[in-house]
C-alpha cells in the first residue's frame, strides 16, 4: 500500500507534500517516513494519507479559475486606485500580482491566452 | 500545557492541534475565531444585496466574486476554530442560526442601497483587512494560515470598495449627496467596529497575554482613522462633527469614545437589535428553508454511495 | 502604477466617448439576434442563480453555484461585449432596454421559492445542456469574432455540467429530494421547451453561416439528452408534444410576471446614480 507523505519544518508552517512509503499500515507508515522523508530535513511534523484516499483533479480535467476574463477579481485591476496608504493592502496587491502572473504564464503555456 | 506556560510561550504560530492547549485558551481561541467566520457569513447578506443592485456588469461581477471570497473566508475560519476541538462547524452554524452565535456590529444593520456599498466594502472592509493583517502573527497556527489565504484576496475587496466609493462622489450631485448622508449614518457604526476601549472589553487582556491578538482595538482603530479619514476626505466626503475626532499628541487621531452610542452597541452584542432580528431571523429562515438539502446529502454519505472510494 | 491619476477603471475618467457606429445592416441584425438571445439568457440565468449567494445550502455548495452564476455573467458579457461591437452600447443592451425587448427563455427567469434548491439543480441541468449544444453549433461560425469567444466559454461549461449532474444523482437517490426534482421538473420543462424555438432573423442566421445546426435539431438533440438522464434518475419526464404550454414564451419578448419585477429591480440603482457611462473593470495584469 502507498502511502503520501506530508512534511511540516517548523511549527507554524504548512505541511507540503513530499514523497510517499510503501508500507502495510498507518503505523509502518509514520515508521518509513521519518527516515526516507524526515532523517535530513528539518521536520517538525509529518502527516502520512493512504494514496488511494486522495482525490485528484488536474489541467486535463478541469479549467481551473476559468477562462473568461476575470480581471476584476484582482487589485491590479484597480490601478487607478492607490494602495500604498494601507500596507496591507499594499502587500495584498503584491501578492494578487505574483499569483496572476503565474497564472498567466500557465495560460499562454497551454496556448490558451 | 498550564496557562502560564502558554502566557511565556505565546507568539506568533506558537500552538497548534498537536500541543495539548488549557481549556481556557480553546475556549477564548474558539470565542474569537468563530466570532470572525460569523461576521464573514453575516458580511454576506449584507454583500449581496449590491450585487443585485450594481450599476455596471463589471460591478455585478466585481461585486459576486467578492461575496464568494467572503464565503471562502467563512469555510476556512469554521475549519480554524475545529481544530482546537471545542465545537464541530454544524454546531457554530446552529448557534448562528439560532441567534447565539455573535458577529461584526456593523453586519447587524440590513442594507437596501448602492450607497453603502462603500460603506462595507471600503471602509468596514479596509477596517477588517486592518485587523486581519495584525492576526497573521496570532498564536493560533490554523488561525494564521486562514489569515494569510484571507489577507492574499482583501486587497481587491478594499480597492474595489473604494472604486465604487470614488464613482459616487465623481456623479451627480444628488449622488454626492446621498453617498454623504449614508456615511455619516454608518461613521459610528464603523467607529464601533474596532469595540469599546482596551479596559472595558473582558476578552482582551486574556487574548493579548496568549497570543491570540497581538494588537489592542485602541491601537487598530486610531491607525485605521490616520489611513481612512483622509481616504474619505480625498473623495470630498465630510467627516460629521460627531462622534468628535481629535489629534493626540503624537500627531495620531483617536475618537471621543463617549460620543458613540454604547448602549446600542451593547444591545447588537447581545443579538438584540431590531436589525440583530432582522438578519439573524434572515439567516434561520433561509437556512431552514434548504434543511432538506443537507438532510439529503447526510443519507447520501451515510449510504454506501458516499464512501470515499466510491466517490471514484 | 500610475498613482491617483485619472485612470481606466470607471467609466467617466476614460478617453473620449466612442464614435456611435452605423446601426447593424440585415446580416447584422441577424447576429444581433444571435447574439441577444445568447447574452439575455446567460444574463438573466445568471442573475436569478446569484440569489442563491449566501442562501446555499452550504458553504462549500453557496460558492460552487455562485461561482457558475459569475461564470454565466462573464458568458453574457462577451456576447454583450460584442454586441458593442456592432453599435450598442452597454446601457442599450441591459440598464436602459425596454424589458419587452429582452429575448431570453422564460426558463431562466423565474423567482425560486426559498426551498428551491431542486429547482436551481433542474434549471441550471436543463440550461446548461442547452447553453452546451448551443455553444458547439457555433464553434465553425462563419462569424469571426464569436469563434475564439466560443471556446472560453465552452472551457467553463464541463463544470456547470458535471456539477448538475453530481447533484441531480444525489438528490434523487433520497425520496423526499426527488419528490422535489419531480415538482421542479413539472414547473420547468414546459418553460424549457421554448429554449430553442426561433426568433425573426433565424433563416438569416443560418443564411449566413453564424450558426449552421438548425434549431429544431439542436432541439432534438437537447431532449434525446435531457430526458433519458432524467428518467434515468427516477424522473417522470412528460411527453413535450402533450405538454401545455406557458404563455410567455421568451424567445419572441412575451415574459412571466417574474421577469418585470426581476428587471426593475436590477436596473434600480442605475437610473437613480446616471453616471454617464458604465463602470468597466477590465486589466491587462489579470
Amino acid at each position: 500500500m502507498i502511502w503520501e507523505v506530508f512534511r511540516q519544518e517548523k511549527p507554524g508552517d504548512y505541511h507540503r507534500h513530499v514523497g510517499n512509503v510503501h508500507a502495510p499500515d498507518r503505523d509502518m507508515a509514520k515508521l518509513f517516513a521519518q527516515i526516507q522523508h524526515a532523517r535530513r530535513m528539518q521536520t517538525n511534523s509529518l502527516w502520512v494519507v493512504p494514496q488511494e484516499e486522495v482525490g485528484e483533479v488536474d489541467t486535463e480535467d478541469a479549467a481551473f479559475g476559468g477562462r473568461t476574463d476575470k480581471a476584476y477579481r484582482w487589485a491590479m485591476t484597480y490601478n487607478d486606485i492607490d494602495s500604498s496608504f494601507a500596507q496591507e493592502v499594499e502587500d495584498s496587491e503584491a501578492e494578487q500580482r505574483e499569483a496572476a502572473r503565474k497564472r498567466r504564464e500557465q495560460l499562454e503555456s497551454e496556448g490558451q491566452r | 500545557m498550564d496557562i502560564e506556560t502558554v502566557k511565556e510561550r505565546a507568539g506568533p504560530r506558537q500552538f497548534g492541534p498537536n500541543d495539548d492547549m488549557p481549556e481556557e485558551y480553546r475556549k477564548a481561541a474558539t470565542r474569537m475565531i468563530q466570532f470572525h467566520a460569523n461576521s464573514e457569513v453575516m458580511g454576506g447578506y449584507l454583500d449581496k444585496e449590491f450585487t443585485r443592485h450594481a450599476p455596471s456588469l463589471d460591478r455585478k461581477l466585481a461585486n459576486t466574486a467578492k461575496v464568494q471570497d467572503e464565503i471562502g473566508h467563512a469555510q476556512l475560519l469554521y475549519r480554524a476554530a475545529e481544530t482546537l476541538g471545542v465545537k464541530t462547524r454544524d454546531e457554530m452554524l446552529d448557534e448562528l442560526q439560532n441567534g447565539e452565535g455573535k458577529f461584526l456590529n456593523c453586519f447587524h444593520y440590513p442594507v437596501d442601497s448602492w450607497y453603502e456599498a462603500p460603506m462595507i466594502d471600503f471602509f468596514v472592509d479596509g477596517g477588517a483587512m486592518r485587523r486581519q493583517a495584525t492576526l497573521k502573527s496570532t498564536s493560533w497556527t490554523p488561525y494564521a494560515h486562514a489569515m494569510d489565504k484571507v489577507c492574499f484576496e482583501e486587497g481587491f475587496h478594499v480597492k474595489h470598495g473604494e472604486s465604487i466609493l470614488r464613482e459616487l462622489m465623481r456623479g451627480s450631485k444628488a449622488t454626492q449627496e446621498r453617498t454623504q448622508e449614508t456615511f455619516e449614518e454608518w461613521w459610528p457604526r464603523i467607529l464601533q467596529f474596532f469595540g469599546p476601549t482596551n479596559d472595558q472589553s473582558t476578552h482582551n487582556d486574556f487574548a493579548m497575554d496568549v497570543g491570540l491578538k497581538t494588537v489592542t482595538n485602541d491601537e487598530l482603530r486610531n491607525s485605521f482613522l490616520n489611513m481612512y479619514v483622509p481616504k474619505a476626505e480625498k473623495y470630498g466626503l465630510e467627516i460629521p462633527e460627531s462622534p468628535r475626532i481629535f489629534e493626540r499628541d503624537d500627531g495620531t487621531m483617536a475618537v471621543r469614545e463617549s460620543d458613540l452610542d454604547w448602549d446600542e452597541f451593547w444591545t447588537i452584542a447581545k443579538n438584540d437589535s431590531d436589525g440583530s432580528h432582522e438578519q439573524i431571523g434572515s439567516r434561520a429562515r433561509r437556512q431552514e428553508a434548504v434543511a432538506w438539502v443537507r438532510d439529503s446529502l447526510d443519507n447520501w454519505e451515510g449510504s454506501a454511495a458516499g464512501t470515499p472510494q466510491a466517490a471514484d | 502604477m500610475n498613482g491617483d491619476a485619472d485612470g481606466v477603471t470607471d467609466a467617466p475618467a476614460a478617453a473620449s466617448p466612442r464614435p456611435r457606429r452605423p446601426r447593424p445592416r440585415p446580416a447584422g441584425r441577424a447576429g444581433g439576434e444571435l447574439l441577444f438571445r445568447l447574452a439575455d439568457d446567460e444574463f438573466v440565468h445568471a442573475e436569478r442563480l446569484t440569489e442563491w449567494q449566501i442562501y446555499a445550502p452550504t458553504l462549500e455548495s453557496d460558492l460552487a453555484l455562485a461561482n457558475i452564476a459569475q461564470d454565466e455573467f462573464g458568458h453574457a458579457r462577451l456576447w454583450y461585449d460584442l454586441l458593442q461591437e456592432l453599435g450598442y452600447t452597454e446601457e442599450e443592451c441591459i440598464w436602459r432596454r425596454d424589458p419587452d425587448d429582452w429575448t431570453h427563455a422564460t426558463l431562466v427567469e423565474l423567482a425560486f421559492a426559498d426551498d428551491g434548491w431542486g429547482d436551481a439543480v433542474v434549471r441550471t441541468y436543463l440550461y446548461d445542456t442547452a447553453e452546451r449544444l448551443r455553444l458547439e453549433a457555433l464553434v465553425d461560425t462563419s462569424y469571426a469574432p464569436l469563434a475564439d469567444r466560443v471556446g472560453k466559454a465552452l472551457a467553463e461549461e464541463d463544470y456547470h455540467r458535471d456539477h448538475a449532474v453530481s447533484w441531480l444523482e444525489r438528490l434523487a437517490s433520497d425520496d423526499d429530494a426527488r419528490a422535489r426534482l419531480q415538482a421542479a421538473v413539472d414547473d420547468l420543462f414546459p418553460h424549457a421547451l421554448s429554449l430553442f424555438a426561433p426568433g425573426a432573423h433565424e433563416d438569416d442566421i443560418r443564411a449566413n453561416g453564424f450558426r449552421r445546426a438548425s434549431l429544431a435539431d439542436m432541439r432534438a438533440e437537447w431532449l434525446d439528452t435531457v430526458v433519458p438522464t432524467l428518467e434515468g434518475y427516477g424522473l417522470v419526464v412528460p411527453e413535450p408534444d402533450d405538454v401545455e404550454r406557458p404563455a410567455a414564451r421568451g424567445r419572441d419578448r412575451t415574459h412571466t410576471d417574474d421577469w418585470g419585477d426581476l428587471q426593475a429591480a436590477f436596473t434600480a440603482t442605475h437610473r437613480e446614480v446616471d453616471f454617464d457611462r458604465p463602470a468597466r473593470l477590465r486589466g491587462e495584469e489579470a
